[in-house]
């Protein structure tokens, strides 16, 4: 069973002035040995965090600025280039252009001094089978003539031939 | 703990009040309380140290771990600490009060808390306990006790009124400081206003004064009381859950019965226990909350809680606004 019980409430001096004695040493102690030492490590992080937080912003914006910066730089790449291959096509059709009519100048040229060439021959050939002709003839009519046609008159028979061959030509 | 407390208990007798009152030890005029005083001191001193260097800024070798706390416990103080510096304290008292202040209310709550966790150790049953198995036997009056270690110090009012006096003085030394001792009579009378306002309201400030000069002494008084009674409650309660298997068996109940209530008991008291553990940091808190409060009381009105209206400055490490 319980019994009456000592009075909890009853002051005693010695621990009341104990109490007062011990914490403000303990209160003395941790003022100058731990409080300081703790604020000054949460300050010291808490700079830290914030500076680097500051660091990171202005980074953040540097980059920005940065990236900014390139994709304008991207852009009138982009755009120059636009423009360089669009003067490259412009100046390729005018090289096409220019070559092929060169080769179409030219392809007249050699067809025209072909032609004339082929005329040239016409003409040498013909002129040589027409003397040869000539000859023929005057040989044959020699020898139905039964005599001897000097080269006097050969020359002249050939040149009256020619020349009816030409009157007849034209 | 409880269970070993229990045990214990058994053994020491059956009035829980007379084991929670402070003794002296055999017959010095030491009391236990004033060994729990200075060992608690100490070993507050030699934890938060321990924590301070861990909290502390490393070399600079150390890299940016230097700014990383070491330890589960430096971890616990830092967020103790920083909440309620950040949460607690200057909304109430404003950062300039808060910084003056914080050494003075930091050390009264680890201090009050480490006392009120000694309390829930049963140091002093465990050394009876080993003099019970030593044979040693001591003729002891009674309020005597051979432990020279333990007990719950902030339940005797000898010590929580110890500690209400140093507040009590802090509270008193920041309103002459702050108001001066015309702006101190002056807030005994109600205020600056009331002072210098209309004649009428003059009838008034007699009741006033009374009514605040008493209140200067019993809001301290008030601080001793709650913290004794929280602590005297709460451990006889614990005692008295522990007892009742002792209260079975002198009942002369069988031993089933006894055997029953003794674990029924048992899983309570460690149940309170825990509640205690709440209780004792909860008690700490207050004490040291109202001392800020009063100290606040005592400024000028314009600053306390109205400095930061957020309560605190940017604060990296816990941002909690």
């Amino acid at each position: 069973m319980l019994i009456a019980s000592a009075d909890p409430l009853a002051f005693n001096l010695l621990p009341f002035i104990t109490t007062i004695v011990v914490f403000t040493i303990v209160m003395g102690a941790l003022s100058i040995y731990v409080w300081p030492k703790i604020q000054k490590g949460l300050d010291e992080r808490n700079e830290k965090i914030l500076h680097e937080i500051a660091s990171a912003e202005a980074a953040r914006v540097a980059a920005s600025a940065k990236q900014k910066e390139f994709e304008q730089k991207l852009s009138e790449a982009l755009e120059q280039s636009a423009v360089m291959i669009r003067e490259a096509k412009a100046e390729a059709v005018r090289l096409g252009e220019e070559i092929r009519a060169k080769n179409e100048a030219e392809l007249t040229a050699r067809a025209r001094r072909a032609g004339e060439e082929i005329e040239n021959a016409r003409r040498t050939a013909v002129a040589e089978l027409e003397s040869h002709a000539a000859t023929l003839a005057i040989s044959i009519a020699g020898r139905i003539l039964q005599r001897e046609i000097n080269p006097s008159d050969q020359k002249r028979m050939v040149e009256e031939s020619l020349a009816g061959m030409s009157s007849k030509r034209n | 703990m409880s269970v070993l407390s229990s045990s214990m208990i058994l053994a020491s007798g059956d009035d829980p009040v007379a084991h929670i009152v402070d003794k002296a030890i055999f017959d010095s005029p030491v009391m236990l309380s004033m060994v729990t005083l200075m060992v608690c001191a100490g070993v507050v001193f030699y934890l938060l140290l321990r924590a301070a260097r861990s909290i502390s800024t490393g070399p600079e070798s150390m890299g940016n771990k230097r700014y990383i706390p070491t330890g589960s416990f430096a971890s616990v103080v830092e967020v103790i600490i920083v909440y309620l510096r950040d949460e607690m304290l200057v909304p109430v008292m404003g950062k300039r009060l808060t910084k003056r202040y914080l050494s003075f209310l930091l050390s009264m709550f680890f201090f009050i808390l480490a006392l009120n966790i000694v309390g829930l150790v049963p140091f002093v049953d465990i050394q009876d306990a080993i003099y019970g198995l030593m044979g040693k036997k001591f003729d002891l009056k009674e309020h005597q006790t051979a432990a020279v270690f333990g007990g719950a110090a902030t339940a005797s009012i000898s010590v929580t009124g110890g500690l209400a006096l140093v507040a009590f003085i802090v509270i008193q030394a920041q309103g002459f400081r702050e108001l001066g001792i015309k702006g101190w009579l002056e807030h005994l009378c109600g205020g600056h206003e009331l002072v210098h306002g209309s004649i009428f309201l003059w009838l008034v400030i007699p009741i006033i004064f009374v009514v605040e000069f008493f209140g200067l002494f019993v809001k301290p008084a008030a601080l001793a009381i709650r913290l004794f009674a929280n602590m005297v409650a709460g451990h006889t309660l614990l005692i008295t859950v522990t007892m009742f298997g002792a209260m079975a068996m002198k009942a002369g109940l069988g031993t089933l019965a006894v055997g029953a209530i003794t674990l029924v008991s048992g899983i309570g008291a460690i149940l309170i226990t825990f509640l205690e553990v709440f209780v004792a940091l909860l008690q700490a808190f207050i004490f040291m909350f109202l001392t800020a409060v009063f100290i606040s009381l005592m400024s000028h009105e314009e600053e306390a809680g109205q400095e930061d209206p957020h309560g605190s400055q940017p604060q990296a490490t816990h941002a909690t606004h």
